[in-house]
C-alpha cells in the first residue's frame, strides 16, 4: 500500500483524458488509490438505524399478503380506431427552440408519448435529433410545471381560472381600439401560424408593439449580412458540398442553423472516402462540437479571431490576384508560437483557395458584425455562396434570434407609456441585464401576464400567469430555414390545461377559432390549391412537400461590403496579442445541457455531462493550462470575476486547448426559479450552477475583456465524471504494459496508402488468443455494433436517448461525485497533443456485449448470463448485488443502483412523471446492476412482429435507442450473422478493431478507427508520430 | 430433600424437545415454501368479476370465437379485454333489460369504464407477448385452460417460469394447426400423433423457442 502515492512508472499515454492524469500527478495516484473518491463517508444512515429499518422492512414484507395485490383492467368503452392496449403508436410532430425546428416522430403508447425520434422524412434531422429534443418528454412529464392560472393580489398569489383571465383581458382590450399602451414580447418562434396571428393583431391594433426577445441572439451575425449583402440573412451550411470547413468558434452542429443536418452532411464526408472526405479547421475561444471534429484546431482568445479573419482575408485577396503567399512561417527568430500561427493561416487560405467553390468559412454568433461582414466577403471569394453556404433573407422579426429589442423594451418601460403587457413563451427577467431591473419596471404595470411552462422569474414579477401547453400538448406549425412547412401535432391532452401561443393571440382575434383552426388556415392560406388529401398527408408525414421550390439564397455583395484590411494584418496576426496583466477576456456561451436557462429543470439534459468539460450538474469557469498556472488553480478551485456591473465566485476547470487568459463561462444556470431540480429560491432550493447573465450589460453580451480575476482561498467540489472508472495503479500500469490503444486513429494518407494496407486491429500486437472457456456456437442472429469514431461530433444526443428508453435514473450531482452516474452509455472524451493544443477524440461506450464475458464469469448467482443471440443478459431478479461483474469489467459500463433512484416517484405530487416510462423495460430497484442491453426490447419486439408477419427481419429495421438518435449515423446495429448487413460489412472494415481485443473478450461492438485529414505542413508540427507498437502482452 | 422444580417426566422428555426445536425451522421454512408456491397460491384463483359474465355460456355453450372479444391477441402482446362497445354489439339487442348487464349498459352511457379484475397475472418484469404465441401454434388453452367452461375464471396453471420453460425447451407436445388455435376442445388422437404433429409444425414454422433470459425479461 505503501507504493500507492509514488509515481506510475513509465506512464506516458498517449490519449489522455484529464490534464492530472498526463502529468501523472501526486492528486490523480491519490485519486485512483481511493475507493470513495473525495474521501467521503457514505452518509446518511448509521448502521444501527440501517438494522432496524431492516428489521422493519422484514416484518413488513412478511405480512404482505400471499398473492399479488389485486389489480384491475380497465378497458376502453369505446375504442379508438387503430389503437392497441400496449402497442406503441407513431406521429409526426415538429420541436421548435428558437425557432430551430427539428421534425420528430413521437412514440405514443396507450396515448402518452415516451420517446421522441427524429422524423426520418423531414430535411431537418433526416432521422436523427440533438439531446433537447431526446429530453423533451421528461419537460413535458414535469411535475414541476405550472398546472393553474395564478393571478397576484395584494403581494398574494391565487389561483385563478382560464375564464377569470379571459374576462380580466377582455376587460383590458375593450378599453383600446388601437392598441395602445399595449406589449407583446415572445421567444423567436418559425410558427407561420404566430407570424400571422402577429400580422392579423398588427392590423388590429397598430399601435401595439411587439418584441421579440432571445438571450441568445444572432444580432451580430445579421448585422454582419447587412453590412456585407444590405439585408439581414442567416447562414446555413450544407457541409456535404464542402472540402474544406473553416469554423470560427462557429459550433456548427449546436447553435448553427440546421445542426442536426449539419452533423449528417458532416459525418457524411468523414468515412475515410479520398473523393468525399473534407478537412475542417477550427480557430476558437471555446471547445465547441466542431473544435472537437476538427482535423486541426487553433485556439485564439476573443480578441484574436477578428485579426486571424482580417489576415486570413488579406492571404485570400493575395492567391484571388495570382500571386502566391508569402514564406511567413520560417523566420527563425519567431517563437514556436507565432510559427505555428504562420503555418497554420498560410494552410487555411491556400486550402480555401485551392477548394474554392467547396470551401466555406462559419462564423460563431458571438462574434463582432464586423467579422461576419468578413467572413460572407471571404464565402464570397471563395465562390461558395449557393453551395457549401446558403445566405438566406431574415423577412420576419419574429423568426430572428434578437436581443436588441431587450433595449428598446427597456426605454419603453421605463417611458411608463406601457399600461398592459403580455410576456410569452419567454423570460426575460432571467436573463436581461441586472441593472436594467426589469422585474421593478414590470411590476408597476397595471395588467402584466406570463404565459410559459414554468412559473419562472418573469412570472413572478407579472399580476397573471398561465400555464403554457408543452409542444407535445398542442396544436401548431414550424417552418425550417428552406421553408419547409411542418405541422406540429399534439400528442396528448393538454396535462394542466395549458394554452399555446397560438390559443393566446387568437384570444384577441376570435375566441371561437380553436389552434388547430388556426394551423389549417394557415396551411390553406400558403397552399390555396392543397386538397383535404394534402392536409392528411402533411398531418401523416409532417411536413408539406413542395416541388421545385428555390431557395432565395443572397449571392451578390451590397456596394457596402468594402472595408479597409491594414495591409500589417498577417504579422499583426502572427505576433499575437499582447500579455495585459492580471485581466483576462470573458466568454459567455450556450450551454449544452440547459441552452439558455430554459432547461434548467430537466434532469435528464442537467446529469449529462458537458462533450468536452464533462461537467454535470452546473457551470463553472472553463481555463487553459496557462491561465490555471498564472492564477495557480486546479479543478474546483473558486475564482472571482469583475466587470464593472457584477462581482461573480464560480468553480474552475482546466481544461487544455483554451486559450491563454481567457474564461469560459456557458449561460443558463443560477436559475432562482426553474423548479426542484434546477433550483427553486422561495422553496429554500439552492440554484445548480452560477447566473453568468449577471456580467451582461447593455454593451457587452457575449465577450468581455479586461474582466479582472482572483483566486479565493475556496474549494468547490464538481460533479464531473471525467475521472471516473479509473482503475488502480496496479490496472494503469497493466495497461500502459500490456494493452493497446483505446481509441485508434489514422490519417488519410495512411489509410489510402496502395504499398502498405492499414489495418487497425493489426495496430496492437498480442499472443495467439486462446480461451480457458468453450466458445459460444450460435447458429440464429448474432446481434453486434459498430461505432464509427470518425463519424461521432461528440454531442451526446445518444446519452439522452438511452437514458429515454431505458428507464435510466437520474442520480444528482452528488452521487455523480461518487462516481454512480447511471447513464449506460458514455462518451469518452480523450485528448492527445499539446496541453496547450490538444485534439480531442469522442469514443461512445457502452457494453460490448462480449463473448468471453468478464462479467458472466465471476456472478455468483448467475444474474448475468449469455444469450442464444449472443447478448449479455442481465437478469435483475437474480442479481444480490455483488458487484462482482462491474470490477471484472474491463470496459467499466456496469451501472449499480446503491439506492432506490426512483422513491422521490412515490410523492404523489411526482406521479405524474411516471409517464415518462418505456413500459417496456422493467425499472430497477436498489441493489440490483444494470448495464446497455443493445436495447434487447426492440430487439425482441422486432422479432415477434416479423415472425407474426412470416417474414425474415430486415437489416436495419432493428435500431438500438443510440442509432437511432444520431444525427452523425456514427452507430450501427445489426446481424452479425448475415454477412450483408452493414454491421457485418463495417466489422470487415480496415478500420474496424475491437476495443480490449487482446483480452480475448471478443466484444461484439467493433470501433472504427477515426480518420484525421491533417494539412500536410501542420501535420509535420502537430501529429506526434505513432509510438512504437506495443510490446507483447505478459 | 431435594424437591425437583420441575417434574421428572419432564427431565425424560428433554431429548424430544430438542429434536423438535431442531426441526421447528426445517418445518418452518417447509410451511412456508409450499405456502408461497404458485401452485398454491395461484391455481384456482377465481375472483368475483363486477359484471357475473359466463365463458363458459359466451365461448363454450354459443361457441363465439375467442377473437370476437379478444380482439388484440394476433397484433399485440396484450390480448385486450373488450370494450363495452364489444359486449353492446350484441346486448343492446340480446337481454337488453337483463339486471346483470346494468354495469354494462351503465358503462356504455356514461363512458365510465367497467372495471375487470385481473385473473391471470405476471410479475412485472415478465415480457409475454400473446401474438407471439398464437401466430404460432400455441393454443389459448395451453396457459388458461378450458376457458370455454369456466363460468368464473380462474386460474389453472401456475404461470410459474419452470412451468414455462418446459414448453419453451420441448414446444412439440404444445403445438397444434393453425386453425385450432381457437378451438379448445381440440386434442390430437394420441401422444404420437400430439409428437408427430408438433415435430411438422416445428419444422414447417421454424419454431425455435429461446430459453434466453432476455427472450422474456428486460
Amino acid at each position: 500500500m505503501s507504493r500507492q502515492g509514488e509515481p506510475i512508472a513509465d506512464y506516458n499515454p498517449r490519449y489522455w483524458r484529464t490534464l492530472d492524469e498526463l502529468a501523472n500527478t501526486p492528486e490523480f495516484r491519490e485519486w485512483i488509490a481511493k475507493e470513495f473518491p473525495h474521501g467521503v463517508d457514505l452518509e446518511g444512515l448509521s448502521r444501527r438505524r440501517w438494522l432496524q429499518l431492516m428489521a422493519a422492512s422484514f416484518t413488513l414484507a412478511g405480512f404482505a399478503g400471499c398473492r399479488w395485490e389485486k389489480t384491475e383492467i380497465v378497458p376502453f368503452v369505446h375504442r379508438p380506431t387503430g389503437r392497441i392496449p400496449g402497442k406503441p403508436e407513431r406521429f409526426a410532430t415538429a420541436m421548435d427552440l428558437s425557432g430551430e425546428v427539428t421534425g420528430l416522430v413521437a412514440t405514443c403508447v396507450d396515448g402518452r408519448p415516451i420517446k421522441l425520434e427524429g422524423n426520418p422524412v423531414h430535411p431537418s434531422s433526416l432521422g436523427g435529433t440533438d439531446a433537447f429534443a431526446q429530453a423533451a418528454v421528461l419537460q413535458l412529464y414535469d411535475p414541476d410545471r405550472s398546472r393553474d392560472v395564478i393571478a397576484r393580489s395584494d403581494g398574494q398569489w391565487v389561483v385563478r381560472s382560464w375564464e377569470d383571465f379571459t374576462a380580466a383581458l377582455r376587460e383590458r382590450v375593450a378599453a383600446t381600439s388601437s392598441g395602445e399602451g399595449w406589449v407583446f414580447v415572445t421567444g423567436a418562434t418559425s410558427s407561420p401560424t404566430v407570424r400571422r396571428l402577429r400580422k392579423l393583431l398588427e392590423q388590429r391594433w397598430p399601435k401595439a408593439q411587439w418584441f421579440t426577445y432571445e438571450p441568445l441572439h444572432d444580432d451580430f451575425v445579421r448585422r454582419g449580412t447587412r453590412e456585407a449583402f444590405g439585408v439581414e440573412a442567416r447562414p446555413v451550411y450544407r457541409l456535404n458540398q464542402a472540402k474544406v470547413i473553416l469554423a470560427l468558434d462557429a459550433d456548427l452542429f449546436f447553435e448553427s442553423t440546421g445542426h442536426v443536418r449539419a452533423a449528417r452532411d458532416f459525418a457524411a464526408t468523414r468515412d475515410g472516402n479520398p473523393d468525399r472526405m473534407s478537412r475542417l479547421y477550427a480557430v476558437e475561444t471555446r471547445w465547441t462540437l466542431s473544435g472537437s471534429s476538427a482535423d486541426h484546431r487553433l485556439p485564439l482568445s476573443p480578441g484574436e479571431i477578428s485579426a486571424f479573419v482580417d489576415a486570413l482575408e488579406n492571404c485570400l485577396a493575395t492567391l484571388a490576384a495570382g500571386e502566391s503567399l508569402p514564406d511567413i512561417g520560417s523566420s527563425p527568430d519567431q517563437s514556436p508560437e507565432a510559427r505555428y500561427r504562420a503555418v497554420f493561416l498560410k494552410a487555411v487560405a491556400e486550402d480555401l483557395w485551392q477548394y474554392r467553390g467547396r470551401s466555406v468559412v462559419a462564423a460563431g454568433n458571438w462574434l463582432g458584425p464586423e467579422v461576419h461582414a468578413a467572413v460572407a466577403r471571404i464565402n464570397k471569394r471563395l465562390e461558395s455562396l449557393g453551395g457549401p453556404v446558403v445566405y438566406l433573407p431574415v423577412s420576419d422579426p419574429m423568426t430572428a434570434r434578437t436581443a436588441e429589442s431587450l433595449h428598446a423594451l427597456h426605454e419603453l418601460l421605463v417611458s411608463g407609456s406601457v399600461q398592459n403587457i403580455l410576456f410569452a413563451d419567454t423570460n426575460p427577467v432571467y436573463s436581461a441585464p441586472l441593472a436594467m431591473k426589469l422585474n421593478q419596471l414590470i411590476e408597476r404595470i397595471p395588467f402584466s401576464a406570463h404565459l410559459g411552462l414554468y412559473a419562472d422569474e418573469t412570472a413572478l414579477s407579472c399580476r397573471w400567469h398561465i400555464p403554457m401547453a408543452h409542444f407535445l400538448e398542442a396544436w401548431g406549425d414550424a417552418e425550417t430555414w428552406d421553408g419547409t412547412y411542418t405541422v406540429v401535432q399534439p400528442m396528448i391532452a393538454p396535462l394542466w390545461g395549458g394554452k399555446s401561443v397560438i390559443e393566446l393571440l387568437s384570444l384577441f382575434l376570435d375566441a371561437n377559432k380553436n389552434a388547430q383552426d388556426w394551423v389549417y388556415e394557415t396551411f390553406q392560406a400558403r397552399y390555396p390549391h392543397s386538397q383535404a388529401a394534402d392536409w392528411e398527408r402533411c398531418l401523416a408525414q409532417g411536413l408539406f412537400r413542395e416541388e421545385n421550390r428555390q431557395l432565395n439564397s443572397l449571392t451578390e455583395l451590397a456596394n457596402t461590403a468594402k472595408r479597409e484590411i491594414p495591409g500589417d494584418a498577417v504579422e499583426r496576426f502572427v505576433a499575437g496579442e499582447k500579455s495585459t496583466g492580471n485581466s483576462v477576456s470573458v466568454l459567455l456561451t450556450a450551454d449544452y445541457s440547459v441552452y439558455d436557462g430554459r432547461f434548467a429543470n430537466n434532469a435528464w439534459l442537467q446529469e449529462w455531462p458537458d462533450p468536452v468539460t464533462r461537467l454535470t450538474w452546473g457551470n463553472a469557469a472553463v481555463i487553459g493550462v496557462e491561465t490555471a498556472r498564472g492564477l495557480d488553480c486546479k479543478d474546483g478551485s473558486v475564482i472571482r470575476l469583475e466587470v464593472s456591473s457584477a462581482t461573480l465566485d464560480l468553480p474552475v476547470v482546466v481544461v487544455p486547448g483554451i486559450p491563454p487568459r481567457t474564461v469560459v463561462v456557458s449561460l443558463g444556470y443560477g436559475r432562482s426559479a426553474a423548479g426542484h431540480v434546477g433550483g427553486l429560491v422561495r422553496e429554500n432550493i439552492p440554484p445548480v450552477g452560477v447566473n453568468t447573465y449577471a456580467l451582461r450589460s447593455d454593451a457587452s453580451q457575449f465577450v468581455f475583456s479586461g474582466v479582472k480575476v482572483t483566486k479565493l482561498p475556496r474549494n468547490q467540489p464538481l460533479a464531473s465524471v471525467q475521472d471516473h472508472h479509473l482503475i488502480d495503479r496496479v490496472g494503469l500500469q497493466g495497461r500502459v504494459e500490456r494493452l493497446g490503444e483505446l481509441v485508434r486513429e489514422v490519417t488519410l494518407e495512411r489509410l489510402t496508402d496502395p504499398h502498405e494496407p492499414y489495418s487497425a486491429e493489426e495496430v496492437v500486437h498480442h499472443p495467439p488468443l486462446e480461451s480457458l472457456w468453450p466458445e459460444h456456437t450460435y447458429d440464429g442472429h448474432r446481434w453486434g455494433m459498430a461505432v464509427d469514431l470518425s463519424k461521432c461530433i461528440g454531442c451526446g444526443a445518444c446519452v439522452v436517448a438511452c437514458q429515454a428508453e431505458n428507464n435510466i435514473p437520474v442520480v444528482g450531482p452528488a452521487q455523480v461525485m461518487r462516481s454512480r452516474e447511471m447513464h449506460w452509455i458514455r462518451i469518452d472524451r480523450y485528448f492527445t497533443g499539446t496541453p496547450e493544443n490538444p485534439r480531442t477524440v469522442h469514443q461512445p461506450v457502452m457494453c460490448q456485449q462480449c463473448e468471453m464475458a468478464p462479467c458472466e464469469q465471476v456472478c455468483p448467482v448467475a444474474a448475468t448470463v449469455h444469450s442464444h443471440e449472443g447478448l449479455n443478459d442481465m437478469v435483475y431478479n437474480r442479481c444480490i448485488g455483488t458487484r462482482y461483474c462491474a470490477n471484472n469489467c474491463p470496459y467499466k459500463v456496469r451501472r449499480f443502483n446503491y439506492f432506490y433512484y426512483h422513491k422521490d416517484l412515490d410523492n404523489p405530487r411526482n406521479e405524474v412523471q411516471k409517464m415518462v416510462y418505456n413500459p417496456e423495460v422493467t425499472i430497477r430497484s436498489r441493489g440490483v446492476m444494470e448495464k446497455c442491453t443493445y436495447c434487447v426490447q426492440r430487439i425482441q419486439n422486432a422479432k415477434i412482429e416479423a415472425k407474426n408477419q412470416r417474414r425474415p427481419l430486415i437489416d436495419g429495421e432493428i435500431q438500438t435507442a443510440c442509432q437511432q438518435v444520431c444525427p452523425a449515423q456514427a452507430i450501427v446495429f445489426g446481424d452479425l450473422a448475415d454477412p450483408s448487413s452493414a454491421v457485418a460489412q463495417l466489422h470487415q472494415s480496415n478500420r474496424a478493431y475491437g476495443m480490449l481485443a487482446e483480452l480475448n473478450v471478443k466484444p461484439r461492438t467493433k470501433y472504427l478507427a477515426r480518420v484525421r485529414n491533417p494539412h500536410p505542413a501542420l501535420q509535420a508540427i502537430e501529429y506526434r508520430e505513432p509510438a512504437a507498437t506495443h510490446e507483447h502482452g505478459a | 430433600m431435594f424437591k425437583p422444580y420441575l417434574p421428572l417426566w419432564f427431565d425424560r422428555a428433554r431429548p424430544i424437545f430438542g429434536a423438535l426445536l431442531l426441526f421447528l425451522p426445517l418445518y418452518l421454512l417447509g410451511v412456508a415454501w409450499f405456502a408461497a408456491d404458485p401452485q398454491t397460491i395461484d391455481i384456482g384463483y377465481s375472483p368475483a368479476q363486477p359484471v357475473p359474465f359466463s365463458h363458459a355460456l359466451h365461448a363454450g355453450e354459443l361457441g363465439l370465437d375467442c377473437r370476437y372479444c379478444h380482439t388484440t391477441v394476433e397484433k399485440a402482446a396484450h390480448a385486450a379485454i373488450p370494450s363495452t362497445e364489444i359486449c353492446m354489439n350484441c346486448h343492446d339487442r340480446i337481454a337488453a333489460n337483463s339486471p346483470k348487464l346494468a354495469l354494462v349498459r351503465e358503462s356504455y352511457a356514461t363512458g365510465q369504464p367497467i372495471p375487470w379484475v385481473r385473473v391471470h397475472d405476471l410479475p412485472d418484469f415478465v415480457y409475454f407477448d400473446h401474438s407471439a404465441h398464437v401466430n404460432r401454434g400455441v393454443s389459448c388453452v395451453e396457459c388458461h385452460d378450458r376457458v370455454d367452461r369456466m363460468d368464473r375464471v380462474y386460474q389453472a396453471k401456475t404461470l410459474r417460469m419452470g412451468w414455462c420453460l418446459e414448453c419453451h425447451r420441448n414446444p412439440e407436445q404444445h403445438l397444434r394447426p393453425q386453425d385450432q388455435i381457437t378451438n379448445l376442445a381440440w386434442q390430437a388422437g394420441s401422444p404420437e400423433e400430439q409428437q408427430r404433429i408438433g415435430e411438422e409444425l416445428r419444422r414447417k414454422n421454424n419454431i425455435q423457442p429461446s430459453t434466453s433470459c432476455s427472450t422474456c425479461h428486460r
